[in-house]
């Protein structure tokens, strides 16, 4: 059992609301340099969850299930540093008045998993309320490797297990060499993700990385996001998918931080069964 | 000698103002987290900059992304986009106000996300004359060029004066160019994902073990560097056998994923260019920046 300051973590709400679609401009440019609109960001996708394949999709950066912001910047800046995955999530005005839903990811929006009857109630601009608890979260015998945006439900079903050296081990549902890593660099690590580059399709088929689902948890070789996101030989970052792939240069699905050491005392073994829609039984469950 | 569309290129004139240095307000936390987790308070993006110059070492100063000489921007967001995104490195810029007015400085390379600046190289006698809002104009002209022998590989933020110095050489179907460093791909850091055609992308320093192996811990500001296995046709972002090539455009950073920013100047994501590593190939020779506050240029190389 490996040993945290759970007792000592303040439960707090934070809250937004459902947040329609947005276009930027008409047209942006894939890889090969052809225009492209596609829809992906924002509002309530009724038909992919946490659980499903991160690509195929005809979406760009398609964030799961609902999303929501707050209209206020300080109140959605609190939104995004204290929500936690697998934070519980109340719908507060509208016709889902009362529907529970889970955290699951921190992109351009905070994404929550609704079941699909619930889906089919909500309507843009409904209020939705976070029981933020996470932040602060420590391995208190592991104070080296960073804990972030995870609440203690998720923690739990990570199945770290501890190696009695010094490091620990973690099941992960595949590894990502750290040059495959591209936009979101220049955030701190504390702030949403980073994406995967994928428009190098063999290299990724060759890593056998073109099967990832939103929700996998994943080892990142070589990065140390202990502090900001960066190269560094020999560290190890655990993070989750949290939305799915892109048809622009240095983009893909989206990694968010868990776990991270600047040396090598995380250690991981492929079990395609590290996804969060198993481990906190939402989203669409394909491999339970 | 390859031939280029360089007499059809537009000449159009963009303005920036010297921009003040700026640090968050109240509650008062200036610090940037260093990449040990630690709070610096460091000289950081912006300013005009009297002691680091096109041809210093990018490493050791104690400052987070120090922009050589001038940095402007313009008032106006989307104004300020055309500037970053049509100013291009070796273009001449002239002081249109202030004490220094009349005085010519070239565009050495720009900043990107939570910056947006284009880097004017001045002699130092000008810059103690310069104040910030003063106006300057960029003669901008590069945008648009395009190489006849090789349409895969794109042209940016390169005038083409500086292409005509790069040396460039056609050897079999490919584009063999002298850089000084091969930057590879899991060094590149903040900027992947951003566009290519302005800003500049970092190469990540908190691995001081992994540029030594790779010969980037001699890095000055004005060298051409070559980053391998990268696609920057567009955006930033890895692609095997793909070549990218920029210019160190600002100091290194403290923070991790960021480092010195590089401009991009051409990007072939499919590999027609070939680096050949020098000893080394850098602005202040290519552009004869060192005291001189006007760019000579041959009669072919024309006024821009």
């Amino acid at each position: 059992m490996v040993r945290t300051n759970r007792d000592q973590l303040v439960e707090m709400a934070v809250g937004g609301e459902v947040w329609p679609p947005t276009l930027r401009g008409p047209y942006r440019a894939n890889t090969q340099g052809e225009a492209f609109n596609l829809m992906g960001m924002a509002g309530v996708v009724l038909n992919a969850r946490v659980g499903d394949l991160a690509y195929g999709w005809a979406a760009d950066h398609l964030e799961p299930a609902v999303s929501i912001r707050n209209r206020d910047d300080g109140a959605e800046h609190a939104l995004h540093y204290l929500a936690c995955i697998g934070n519980r999530a109340v719908v507060t005005s509208g016709e889902a008045k009362g529907a529970r839903g889970v955290v699951t990811g921190e992109h351009a929006h905070i994404l929550v998993d609704f079941e699909p009857d619930v889906l089919e109630q909500i309507c843009i601009g409904d209020q939705i309320l976070i029981h933020a608890i996470g932040m602060g979260l420590e391995m208190l015998d592991y104070r080296d490797i960073s804990v972030r945006k995870m609440s203690p439900e998720l923690f739990a079903a990570l199945r770290i297990e501890e190696l009695g050296d010094g490091r620990i081990r973690v099941p992960v549902a595949a590894e990502i060499p750290g040059y495959l890593m591209g936009s979101g660099a220049e955030l701190g690590a504390d702030y949403v993700d980073q994406d995967m580059t994928t428009n190098d399709r063999e290299t990724l088929a060759s890593l056998g990385l073109n099967q990832l689902r939103i929700g996998d948890i994943l080892a990142v070789r070589d990065h140390d996001h202990t502090m900001n996101r960066g190269y560094r030989e020999g560290a190890i970052t655990i993070g989750l998918i949290n939305h799915g792939d892109s048809v622009m240069t240095g983009h893909g699905p989206g990694v968010m931080d868990l776990l991270s050491c600047a040396t090598s005392k995380i250690e991981y073994y492929i079990d395609k069964r590290a996804n969060l829609a198993a481990y906190l039984g939402i989203g669409n469950k394909h491999l339970t | 000698m390859v031939s280029t569309n360089r007499d059809r290129l537009v000449a159009m004139s963009l303005m920036g103002q010297v921009i003040s240095p700026s640090y968050p307000a109240i509650p008062a936390i200036p610090h940037q987290i260093d990449h040990e987790g630690k709070p610096r308070l460091l000289p950081s993006l912006g300013g005009i900059v009297y002691n680091v110059k096109i041809g210093d070492p990018v490493f050791g100063w104690a400052g987070d992304n120090i922009e050589p000489g001038v940095a402007i921007k313009a008032p106006d967001a989307a104004a300020n986009q055309a500037l970053n995104l049509f100013a291009c490195v070796g273009n001449e810029a002239v002081v249109m106000t202030g004490g220094a007015k009349g005085a010519r400085g070239v565009v050495t390379g720009k900043s990107g996300r939570f910056a947006e600046h284009v880097i004017i190289h001045f002699a130092p006698d000008v810059l103690e004359q310069m104040v910030f809002g003063d106006k300057i104009v960029v003669r901008a002209c590069g945008v648009g060029m395009t190489i006849d022998e090789f349409p895969g590989i794109r042209l940016k933020s390169l005038a083409p004066v500086l292409f005509a110095r790069l040396r460039v050489e056609e050897n079999d179907g490919r584009l063999t160019v002298p850089v000084s460093a091969v930057v590879p791909p899991e060094l590149m850091g903040a900027g992947a994902g951003l566009t290519s055609d302005g800003g500049a992308i970092c190469i990540q320093s908190m691995d001081r073990a992994a540029l030594r192996k790779h010969g980037l811990d001699q890095l000055r500001l004005g060298d051409i560097v070559a980053i391998a296995d990268y696609d920057s046709a567009f955006l930033h972002g890895y692609r095997k056998g793909g070549i990218s090539l920029g210019v160190v455009s600002s100091t290194d950073s403290i923070k991790a994923g960021y480092g010195p920013g590089v401009t991009l100047l051409m990007s072939a994501p499919r590999g027609e260019l070939d680096p050949m590593p020098v000893e080394q190939i850098n602005l202040t020779g290519l552009l004869e920046l060192t005291g001189a506050d006007r760019l000579a240029r041959t009669a072919e190389e024309g006024s821009l």
